[in-house]
């Protein structure tokens, strides 16, 4: 990745887009901190490589890919994790941890999954599991690589209520997502990443044109906005002829 | 989920008091076994007010002592068969398979044809122990393939240290004869002395292993994870790992190769109470001690026909079924 810089202020929702492999999960390694890059990333005034673990996990939560399993592990166990960063107690978790993990878990609607083992659930499951572990941190600031996909309509608009939520708590939230149309709707601003540089940045409504969606992704679609969310409407469905010759 | 927790919490105090219990008994039982039986009474008798006749100095120089080394080499295989596990999401590590036992032997077996002094072996075994097992994570590390290629990393090792121990033994072939014996386990020579080495070492290794039995628990989440949740990953990967080679090296030194109840005793926990490593590590290691307790009471019976045999072939006998079981129950899908 070359030439990124961008700033993303208290309580905003940052939405990351971009095609498969332009680098959207590399920039959240970056600020996770599980990636070393060559540049500086400020975070609360200081550079995030001055923290320790521990200084870290109180600000910055995360859900990155490349999830644990091979291990069985009840699912509130997990969340329960996430409260590690302000531990007082050494061997077991204080009750008003247990109590927060308790909400967290049913304001997404997931309480009923808290006694299932994390590795039987669905990928959907997991990554919800997952961001409520991510939440159970507290933190000021949480990146979450991909947090709606594998989920249906109804948990994308829960999840993506919740994070709009949190941000109006004062929290910044940093996500990478494919769903553009859902990410204009809720995000503050959109950053378009392709071949591992900013191609645009700035409010969805300035940044989501159709020659942007010509120039990253090669397509030709019309952008129709109501209120604040766009409508992408392929311009033409086009039948591949190759895959006629190849699958008839 | 308050009421589950709780729950959990009281089941834990219950199996610990449960195990408490079982040791005991085989611990009592172990004071009146052996080539020269003798009663609940005369044990009792011993214990409390020892004297000169021959049952008091037997139990209180020789039972007493072999019975709680048993226990605290039970103790330390069995926590760090789940230490190891964990940290190598490996269900099927333990100190025995990952070479770690065959190398403290060696190290153990060259301080003691030097010779050197008693309280030197434990640093040998130790040595020997940890570059065993960092030598196994560095193959299984380079081969990339995964939990295979730690076991196979681990026997190749195992291998190797056995060999060069082998080697050694028939070259100081005089010295050798006591120590062939020693190697396959065995808790016939115990006394005091041994006991006053291995504790200082094995206890503060204990206390660490399960104050840090929750961190172990988010190490399995992986250590980009670990770190992400403000743990040291690599430093508390690499402590716990130093720290459970140091108890087992210790104990081995004294008692020998003892195989499968690193494996075996983790996995009786797993399957019965619990994944969680608070639950793990404790319970692990009370089964640990009883199993062991157990298999020396039966090596030293008076009722066994062929005299005396080393304690780590009863080991084998039970541990290698379960682990043939593991393989074809639970093989599938089996996870720490």
């Amino acid at each position: 990745m070359n030439d990124i810089e961008f700033v993303v202020k208290k309580g905003e929702m940052l939405g990351i887009i971009g095609p498969n492999g332009s680098g959207k999960t590399t920039l959240l390694k970056c600020i996770a901190r599980s990636i070393d890059p060559e540049g500086a990333i400020i975070v609360l005034g200081r550079s995030s490589k001055e923290y320790t673990n521990e200084e870290y996990a109180k600000i910055v939560s995360s859900m990155l890919p490349n999830w644990p399993n091979g291990f069985s592990m009840k699912s509130y166990e997990v969340v329960l994790m996430g409260c590690r960063n302000r531990a007082c107690s050494l061997w077991w978790e204080r009750d008003e941890d247990i109590k927060l993990v308790e909400e967290i878990l049913n304001l997404m609607g997931i309480y009923h999954l808290s006694n299932r083992d994390f590795d039987t659930l669905s990928s959907g499951e997991q990554r919800k599991i997952l961001i409520a572990k991510s939440l159970a941190q507290k933190t000021d600031i949480i990146l979450l690589d991909e947090p709606v996909a594998y989920l249906d309509l109804k948990h994308k608009i829960e999840v993506m209520d919740i994070l709009k939520a949190l941000t109006q708590l004062g929290k910044t939230v940093i996500i990478s997502i494919h769903e553009i149309e859902l990410a204009c709707s809720y995000c503050d601003k959109i950053l378009v990443l392709n071949r591992g540089k900013i191609i645009a940045y700035g409010r969805p409504r300035d940044v989501i044109n159709e020659d942007l969606l010509r120039e990253v992704y090669g397509i030709e679609a019309i952008v129709k906005w109501e209120g604040d969310g766009p409508i992408i409407i392929p311009k033409t469905k086009k039948l591949k002829n190759e895959v006629v010759m190849c699958l008839k | 989920m308050l009421g589950v927790i709780k729950r959990r919490k009281i089941r834990l105090i219950v199996y610990i008091s449960f195990l408490f219990i079982l040791l005991f008994t085989a611990f009592l039982s172990s004071l009146m076994i052996g080539a020269y039986p003798l009663s609940p009474i005369e044990v009792i008798n011993a214990l409390i007010s020892p004297s000169n006749d021959a049952g008091s100095i037997i139990v209180n120089n020789y039972r007493v002592p072999r019975a709680l080394l048993a226990i605290v080499t039970g103790f330390s295989l069995g926590m760090a068969g789940g230490v190891i596990q964990s940290l190598t999401r490996n269900p099927l590590a333990d100190p025995y398979i990952t070479g770690m036992s065959s190398g403290a032997a060696l190290g153990a077996a060259i301080a003691f044809i030097a010779p050197l002094n008693i309280f030197m072996i434990p640093f040998f075994a130790f040595a020997g122990g940890l570059s065993s097992i960092l030598l196994t994570m560095f193959l299984a590390r380079k081969s990339r393939a995964g939990p295979i290629g730690f076991i196979l990393a681990g026997i190749a090792v195992g291998t190797i240290f056995s060999a060069v121990l082998m080697f050694i033994l028939v070259i100081a072939a005089e010295r050798a004869h006591g120590i062939l014996y020693w190697i396959y386990g065995s808790f016939s020579t115990s006394n005091w002395n041994k006991f006053q080495v291995i504790l200082p070492i094995v206890i503060p290794s204990f206390i660490f292993l399960l104050i840090n039995a929750r961190d172990l628990n988010i190490l399995l989440l992986g250590e980009e994870h670990a770190s992400q949740l403000g743990i040291n990953a690599k430093r508390l990967w690499n402590l716990m790992l130093l720290v459970s080679s140091l108890s087992v090296s210790t104990c081995v030194a004294f008692s020998g190769i003892i195989g499968f109840i690193g494996l075996v005793a983790p996995h009786m926990v797993r399957l019965i109470v619990s994944s969680d490593n608070r639950f793990v590590l404790p319970l692990a290691g009370l089964t640990g001690a009883f199993l062991l307790l157990v298999s020396d009471n039966i090596v030293k019976s008076p009722f066994n026909p062929i005299g005396e045999i080393p304690v780590g072939v009863i080991t084998s006998m039970m541990g290698a079924p379960f682990f043939i079981y593991l393989l074809l129950r639970r093989g599938e899908r089996y996870h720490i």
